[in-house]
């Protein structure tokens, strides 16, 4: 009895990670000519781990694919090497629109000019589908410091430590360059993501720090932190009194977008079936009313529009940083 | 106090109820079989709890640690056969009794004051966390670099084994908590042009591979001897003489308890064994241990419990885990995307008093199901290895494959579980290891960090008050033994 009872609890939890691991790896069966996709499952992979903005993005754009299209579209979690290597997979994969993933600019713009170059990715590897939505970044300080805008930092006169969600980020960037133009002596304090950093400013282990919008807005609601810049090229409507870098006399323009990418080659009629349900996916409530939620604006535009972006993000961040002398590998 | 209250909430909560049933059950089955620890249990599951709610996930593994301190006795009592090493101890005292007919006092003996341990150490805990929370944002990366120097230094002096060992494996895992892409300049770091490795190497498959796989497979050689049977249960209440006898033992052995589980590297085999000792030393009637005496059950069982939730606080208040138990709950937070810290008590409160508060309940429970079920548990040694040994070994594959999606973490696991099993053949303890590999990297970070804040002067981390007094403890801790030797060839001079 007691010995069944054992048993049946293993069978239990052996066929509990046998659907678990189901779940994760589900086949696509793509069969039948061109003009009937889909016709299977369609898998949209995620370079990072359950919960940060792009496994939520990637999600909710799941949900409404899926129900456009008819199939139902499982999301796989490949976090790794900040998305390097879920690119990669998505790479190799058969182009055949049976497996897609939004993926953000940081890791072709960015990423590059911190990283190794066989960690390096390239757009040219893959077919852009449509563009989705940007992420923006905040510089901020705790309130009892006093700063209230980039010039303040300046008079302070002192060496200021900021703290960054990490090497190759958005955060890092936007940063580094601010404080190269605006002429200020200042350490990079790196942590790894966004919650140490935030825990770091807010324990004033770091005079300021930089982060997404979404990850400082809480603090700055409560009146814990005072955001000093915002670094979209125009202000934010979450955000509405905080002048962008750009306003305060610093060119420093970094945003985080992300797009729907298939593998490269692709066949276009399936690019312009993913695009139209992405598009209408975009156009519901429940979408909008998501992006709000986290703190998005829609960027929902055409895949020349998005290679044209980040084209120019690369080509601007890397003459900047040549322009200034700033290495965001190596440590000054 | 709000929070202390709300956790009763969460804890009451149906599906909550549920989870720690569930813990402590597979706890105390775990307990009872020899071999399948909580560390190997727990490192098996992670990829379970990977669907299931942050607290509910934690309330389910605490329970199966403190279960499998109950269950350890039931074994070590009836078949001389101790399921955990904490329960080592309890061998001598116990199966004596159980020899005279008195199996029953043991077992109550043992359920009462293991009951009475933890819920003692429950109660340091609820006061203690309130007082690390308040001063959480005061911890910055000098603080974090102290304590996790201080954890790694002790990791490796504490051990079970020698120390020698012990600070070969530590320094392993500090190799390894290397690997992957440098937090502050972005190189890559042993990853052989590897992208599966430019994050580092997972700490789920290191833990699975060291303590599932390699437990298993060192288990496989095991001879297995045939069991006796066991001894009659009968009359588990324990008489008033009985009680009066265990009173100062349960007392002693629960403060010892607590303050070693506290402790980086101490836990519930060696606060077991000192509090064992302790009763021994006090006794009038020396003689009497080792041959039924109802004080050597009762000190190491309240012990061994006490020290099992004890070692709750360093993880839970300052995310520093105690032992290698421990720094698998660390892992299963991080999966939850929950960093232990400071911060955990005021940014979820929900997960730290229903964890807390689920310890009541689930000491509560060990105690109703403890007594009436014990000759049900004891069948379970029946199952044999041969069965069980399988079925692990394809859920532990199985599910370090669901964590990350990646082929890559399977192969990881079989590599760790190799050396898992070479480590205890040649006598090492694989628990430093993983404990330097969690604190290594916490250390690095936080060590760079600080320099970063402080301009590069080292001389910062002894002017802030919290690392301060942590590295100066260090130095002390570390220089007590040389100096009493010192003192000792002095006195043996003169």
């Amino acid at each position: 009895m007691v010995f069944q009872l054992n048993r049946r609890v293993l069978v239990m939890a052996v066929s509990a990670s046998v659907l678990l691991a189901g779940c994760g790896g589900v086949k696509t069966t793509s069969t039948g000519g061109e003009g009937d996709y889909p016709t299977g499952n369609i898998q949209m992979s995620v370079g990072a781990s359950p919960g940060g903005s792009t496994d939520l993005i990637t999600r909710a754009i799941a949900e409404g694919v899926g129900k456009e299209l008819g199939v139902s579209v499982p999301v796989v979690n490949k976090p790794g090497a900040n998305g390097a290597l879920n690119a990669k997979e998505l790479k190799a994969a058969k182009a055949d629109g049976y497996k897609i993933a939004v993926q953000n600019a940081s890791l072709f713009t960015i990423t590059p000019l911190a990283v190794s170059a066989n960690e390096a990715v390239k757009i040219d590897d893959f077919d852009l589908i449509t563009g989705v939505s940007q992420d923006d970044y905040m510089l901020a300080a705790p309130a009892a410091s006093g700063y209230k805008t980039i010039a303040d930092l300046k008079k302070a006169g002192k060496n200021i430590k900021y703290g960054t969600t990490g090497v190759g980020t958005g955060a890092q960037l936007a940063s580094a360059l601010t404080f190269k133009t605006a002429g200020i002596a200042a350490t990079d304090v790196p942590f790894d993501g966004g919650a140490p950093a935030m825990t770091a400013l807010l324990g004033q282990q770091v005079d300021v720090a930089t982060f997404q919008i979404g990850e400082g807005i809480e603090n700055v609601k409560s009146g814990k932190l005072v955001p000093l810049a915002v670094f979209s090229a125009e202000r934010i409507a979450f955000l509405p009194d905080v002048p962008t870098a750009k306003e305060q006399g610093y060119d420093v323009v970094v945003s985080q977008y992300r797009f729907l990418t298939a593998p490269k080659g692709t066949p276009d009629d399936v690019k312009a079936k993913l695009a139209e349900a992405a598009k209408k996916t975009f156009a519901t409530d429940t979408y909008k009313k998501f992006n709000e939620a986290n703190f998005l604006t829609p960027r929902e535009v055409g895949p020349d529009e998005i290679k044209k972006i980040l084209d120019e993000a690369t080509a601007k961040y890397k003459a900047q940083l040549d322009q200034y002398g700033i290495s965001l590998a190596a440590k000054k | 106090m709000d929070g202390f209250i709300d956790g009763f909430g969460v804890v009451l909560e149906p599906a909550n109820l549920l989870y720690c049933l569930i813990g402590v059950v597979i706890g105390m089955l775990i307990g009872v079989l020899p071999g399948l620890g909580p560390a190997a249990t727990i490192a098996i599951l992670l990829p379970i709890t990977y669907g299931v709610p942050p607290v509910s996930a934690i309330i389910m593994l605490a329970g199966i640690f403190y279960g499998a301190q109950y269950g350890g006795t039931i074994t070590s009592v009836l078949l001389r056969l101790p399921g955990e090493a904490s329960s080592v101890v309890t061998v001598f005292d116990g199966f004596a009794l159980a020899k005279q007919g008195r199996a029953g006092t043991a077992l109550g003996i043992a359920a009462i004051g293991s009951f009475i341990g933890g819920t003692v150490s429950i109660i340091g805990l609820t006061l203690v966390a309130p007082v690390v929370a308040g001063v959480a944002l005061d911890f910055g990366p000098p603080e974090y670099a102290a304590l996790s120097l201080f954890g790694v230094l002790l990791v490796a002096t504490v051990g079970n084994g020698g120390w020698l060992k012990a600070v070969i494996a530590a320094g392993v895992g500090l190799l390894l908590a290397t690997v992957g892409r440098d937090t502050f300049t972005g190189a890559s770091r042993f990853t052989f042009d590897s992208l599966n490795l430019a994050d580092g190497i997972d700490f789920v498959p290191i833990a699975m591979g060291l303590f599932g796989l390699g437990e298993i497979l060192y288990n496989l050689e095991e001879r297995h001897h045939k069991l006796q049977t066991p001894a009659a249960v009968a009359n588990v209440w324990p008489s008033r003489a009985d009680l009066r006898q265990a009173r100062g033992a349960i007392g002693r052995g629960s403060v010892i308890g607590f303050v070693l589980g506290v402790l980086p590297g101490g836990g519930a085999t060696l606060s077991s064994l000192v509090a064992y000792a302790v009763e021994k030393r006090r006794s009038k009637q020396p003689e009497r241990f080792g041959r039924g005496a109802v004080e050597g059950v009762a000190a190491p069982e309240t012990a061994n419990n006490a020290a099992a939730t004890s070692s709750f606080i360093p993880l839970l208040t300052l995310g520093i885990p105690a032992n290698a138990t421990m720094a698998l709950m660390f892992g299963a937070l991080l999966i939850q995307g929950i960093p232990p810290g400071p911060q955990l008590v005021s940014e979820h409160p929900d997960l730290f008093w229903g964890v807390i508060n689920s310890m009541y309940l689930g000491n509560i429970l060990l105690l109703i199901m403890s007594i009436p079920l014990v000759g049900l548990f004891v069948k379970i040694l029946k199952v044999r290895p041969a069965v069980l040994a399988p079925i692990t070994v394809l859920i532990t594959l199985l599910g370090v494959y669901t964590v990350a999606n990646q082929v890559f973490d399977i192969f990881l696991v079989i590599v760790f579980g190799v050396l898992g099993y070479l480590m205890k053949k040649l006598g090492f303890e694989p628990g430093p290891l993983v404990l330097a590999f969690v604190l290594g990297s916490v250390m690095e970070t936080a060590v760079r960090q600080s320099l970063l804040i402080f301009g590069g002067n080292p001389a910062g981390f002894f002017t802030r008050p919290i690392s301060g007094t942590v590295l100066v403890a260090l130095i002390i801790v570390l220089a007590l033994p040389a100096v009493r030797a010192l003192v000792r060839r002095q006195k043996e001079r003169v």
